[in-house]
């Protein structure tokens, strides 16, 4: 080999030429060691030439079907993969829930101490001890904020509104709490929310709990609209 | 496979196959999408970020929230993600158009954010939550993220954005706990995370009242 | 080639390769610990920090989204790319059969490398982040690590190009390749997405298109190409088969390249790309058979190995490991098990597996066959390599299974609507408390070995001239050379 001697580095040993090496003094390591690997020549097993030709079959079967023609807008490789269509008011309600409330009230419907009131139990979800059905829709829409008292205990947080939610959508979400966690009241249909909306439409801030309170207390109809029974 | 130019030229064109496919071609077909007009607001959808929003969700990157939440919904025909309530329907590379980068996220230690702004729009809950996580909601594991705030002795009033602050990280009496200018920013993105606007391509988009 | 007894100038010729390459190597090796160190420590408090969200809390650089992707990086970059350069380097001049010539120059860019790789962890724990996975250095940090990276890679081209006339080995394939994907991938990631941004969901794809081939197409190339070496030149017989190499090389830079979209199934891309990734991965049952295939047959008939070489006993883990991680890295990959592990701590669970497992321990086996050879030195303690081997064994053996069934019993709970959020992050917690533990025996092991690697160059222990075996060799003669 003609190349140049290695440039010596911070890390090198002086310079040396391959003859200046002596066998005598090269490292055990070497001397024991096996010459460079080589390879076989063993055939490839029959039973994996079967797997490979199944794979690309499979291959080829998969993608003609899920591809969707590798268009930039079909996102569902199967169309029978049909999402779920509008679902009923039962499950609408449960979903509103977890994807709205559950953050403050929880899951467990029980909130946080001091700050976010328990749904479970609540005289203001039940319309008991002089609280209204409005009152309840009321909240969902415009929110609420300052002190509210609960159950006897005092609760200082803040619920923004929920306006931009449908009447149908806040109607079961509403039915819903008032069937969970032991809470048993009846449903409220899309057209009570969509009343109480009419009626507090010039209403711009969240409620506080004297102002709502001060308002006339009106009732749900009974089995109004296409809200479901409680289960 | 002993000669440099043959092996050369299958090391590179093998690759390149998936550089066209999962690089060139799909910068192609999904890097120059457009805004629609929006069914409920009339105006562009998505909507523009304002400049407050784009500088949190630097905030959102520096602090790598992207490690524990996603923002993707998948569709219903293949998971969960709409019923357990991360969004109304699945998400679509046009959701993503103003966002450079975006935050897909690969983890759901914390909840998915795809819709945050429409999920919790309370900014004092946010503020809340981030000076202190697991106070305001039992169990979170998340951090808090109280270096995003000061805390300053009260001057008369209180300050009207004041965190109400509950838990051990309250601070002294006569103090009081202000979000910092990139608290605000990062509360700005995270309700500008609104993932809910019909669109004709997006499984399950919900017909919506004007 | 045959595996007969090597000449006097064929020692003579790798002596002086082993002379040459001692500093670049030696260095690459060192700073490579160095960082392994750093990133275990990163990665003990991260994992600490999700059972006590608490713990040091109270700093911006302290904050979890900064230490996790801190210790991704330095693992990556630091430890990982450092000690593959090194070992990929030390194969390459001894299969090219050529000396090292400007090594200078590339221990230079060695040091430009951990410039970079310094500069960039500062600029994530500074809150520089760009939150793209395995992208999260700053985009002026990313050039330094580009142009010290070309000078490396460079080199190992350079090699290739001049060396001597004979057969190419398959450990030369993998080299010559991954020292060719990596700036590819690394040039166009950083134009796509640091540089020149492209759009929101086009960042997903080329993020993963990155995120997955730097695993397989620079990591797993030379942990392959380590495997391909070791395990033959231990044993002293040829690899099983040319024909399963050969296969089992063009099938993985075909499939593998294709795999990335798999990490986002569901997400907002048009259903062709996730489809083709789908497919790309479970296609990978093809090379993870012929390269398992192709290191058992080499190994059989010689398992007792196992108790003597330190380097066959960590590669051979390694290689072992690659099978398992790939076929469940595959199945992972399928819609309806994604499904289940997607999002949850079953994924840094595989991810471990591949870069740990497969990738670390390989890593580990090859620098116990070098560094004598470069420092002129046997390892002074077999104790110590045993603690080593058994510390991260079971390290990395605990950290998979607990999340792995963490993982499982969170998606169980995250898939189920009927169930709050906040009981997928209690039933896993256990789960990560046990990851934690586990993450102290990894750490336990690297101070093993770190101190081994600083008592080797300080030439500490006796003289010897035999290999330090595991275990005492008895009546059997076949003395491994390891």
């Amino acid at each position: 080999m003609s190349d140049p001697p290695p440039t010596p580095g911070p890390f090198a040993d002086p310079p040396v030429k391959p003859d200046e090496i002596d066998l005598g003094k090269v490292h055990g390591s070497i001397l024991r060691e096996h010459e460079e690997p080589a390879e076989g020549r063993e055939s490839v097993p029959l039973w994996f030439v079967t797997l490979i030709m199944m794979l690309v079959f499979w291959a080829g079967f998969y993608l003609a079907n899920h591809s969707g023609g590798f268009r930039a807008n079909v996102f569902n490789p199967v169309p029978g993969n049909q999402s779920p269509v509008p679902p009923d008011p039962a499950t609408l309600g449960r979903r509103v829930f977890v994807q709205n409330c559950v953050i403050c009230h929880q899951a467990s419907g029980l909130g946080v101490a001091n700050q976010y009131p328990p749904l479970a139990g609540s005289e203001w979800v039940l319309a008991r001890n002089g609280h209204a059905d409005n009152y309840l829709a009321a909240i969902v829409i415009h929110g609420l904020e300052g002190p509210v008292i609960v159950n006897g205990r005092l609760y200082n947080g803040a619920m923004p509104p929920w306006k931009f939610l449908r009447d149908e959508e806040i109607a079961a979400v509403l039915t819903y709490v008032r069937s969970q966690w032991g809470n048993a009241a009846a449903s409220i249909g899309p057209d009570f929310v969509r009343q109480v909306r009419e009626r507090t439409a010039d209403r711009a801030e969240p409620w506080t709990q004297r102002e709502l309170q001060a308002i006339e207390g009106r009732t749900a109809p009974k089995a109004a609209g296409n809200a479901s029974p409680a289960p | 496979m002993n000669k440099l130019p043959q092996l050369f030229a299958g090391i590179f064109f093998v690759f390149a196959t998936s550089w066209i496919g999962l690089v060139a071609y799909p910068y192609l077909q999904l890097g120059h999408m457009q805004p629609v007009k929006s069914a409920v607001t009339g105006e562009a959808a998505p909507p523009p970020l304002t400049g407050s929003a784009v500088a949190g969700s630097r905030v959102y990157a520096a602090n790598g929230c992207i490690y524990c939440h996603s923002q993707q919904v998948r569709p219903a025909w293949l998971s969960t993600d709409i019923e357990k309530g991360w969004g109304p329907r699945q998400t679509v590379p046009r959701d993503y158009l103003r966002e450079r980068p975006s935050f897909l996220g690969t983890m759901r230690t914390g909840p998915d954010l795809s819709n945050i702004g429409v999920r919790q729009p309370s900014v004092r809950w946010h503020f809340e939550h981030l000076y202190e996580p697991d106070v305001v909601t039992p169990g979170s594991i998340m951090p808090s993220f109280r270096f995003l705030f000061v805390q300053r002795p009260v001057r008369g009033k209180p300050g009207v954005d004041a965190v109400a602050v509950r838990g051990p990280n309250a601070p002294p009496p006569g103090h009081e706990v202000i979000p910092t200018q990139e608290a605000r920013d990062l509360v700005t993105y995270l309700l500008s995370l609104r993932r809910n606007e019909p669109l004709p391509e997006a499984d399950g988009s919900p017909v919506r009242q004007p | 080639m045959s595996a007969g007894e090597p000449t006097t100038e064929s020692r003579v010729e790798r002596a002086e390769i082993d002379r040459s390459l001692r500093g670049p190597v030696l260095f690459f090796f060192s700073s490579g610990i160095a960082w392994l160190l750093l990133g275990s420590a990163l990665g003990l408090l991260s994992a600490f920090k999700m059972s006590f969200p608490h713990l040091l809390d109270s700093a911006g650089w302290l904050t979890f989204g900064r230490v996790r992707p801190a210790h991704l990086n330095i693992v990556i970059y630091g430890w990982a790319s450092s000690v593959g350069i090194g070992v990929g380097i030390w194969l390459m001049a001894r299969l090219c059969r050529v000396a090292l010539r400007h090594r200078g120059m590339l221990l230079g860019a060695g040091v430009a490398w951990n410039f970079g790789v310094a500069l960039g962890t500062a600029g994530i724990l500074a809150g520089q982040s760009r939150s793209i996975e395995w992208l999260e250095f700053p985009g002026w940090a990313t050039p330094v690590l580009f142009v010290a990276y070309a000078l490396i890679g460079g080199w190992g081209v350079i090699m290739f190009r001049y060396r001597r006339p004979g057969h190419v080995y398959v450990s030369q394939w993998y080299l010559l390749a991954a020292f060719l994907w990596f700036p590819w991938l690394y040039a166009t990631a950083n134009v796509l997405l640091i540089w020149q941004p492209v759009q929101g969901s086009v960042v997903g794809a080329v993020n993963w298109w990155y995120g997955h081939n730097i695993l397989g197409l620079w990591f797993t190339p030379i942990g392959l190409a380590s495997a391909y070496y070791m395990i033959p030149k231990v044993l002293g017989r040829p690899v099983h088969s040319y024909y399963l190499s050969i296969l089992g090389f063009w099938s993985l830079a075909l499939f593998y390249s294709w795999n990335g979209m798999h990490h986002l199934i569901g997400g907002p891309f048009p259903a062709w790309m996730v489809s083709a990734s789908v497919v790309a991965s479970v296609m990978m049952f093809i090379p993870v058979i012929a390269v398992a295939i192709n290191h058992h047959c080499t190994m059989r008939g010689h398992f007792h190995y196992l108790k003597w070489s330190p380097t066959l006993r960590f590669t051979v883990f390694g290689a072992m490991t690659y099978t398992v991680v790939s076929l469940e890295g595959s199945l992972m990959a399928i819609p309806s098990l994604n499904n289940l592990t997607h999002f949850t701590d079953f994924t840094p669970g595989h991810a471990h597996l591949g870069l740990y497992g497969f990738f670390t321990m390989t890593m580990f086996g090859a620098m116990y066959y070098i560094i004598p050879r470069l420092v002129g030195w046997e390892w002074p303690s077999a104790a110590m390599i045993r603690w080593h081997f058994w510390l991260a064994a079971s390290g990395i053996a605990l950290m998979v299974a607990a999340l792995t069934v963490g993982g499982f019993l969170q998606g169980l709970e995250l898939n189920d609507p009927q169930v709050a959020f906040m009981t997928s992050v209690a039933v896993v917690a256990p789960f990560r408390f046990v990851r934690a533990l586990s993450g102290i025996l990894l750490a336990a092991a690297h101070l093993v070995f770190a101190v081994l690697f600083v008592r080797m160059l300080m030439r500490r222990g006796e003289r010897r001239e035999e290999a330090t075996l595991l275990a005492p060799q008895g009546t059997h003669s076949e003395l491994p050379t390891v």
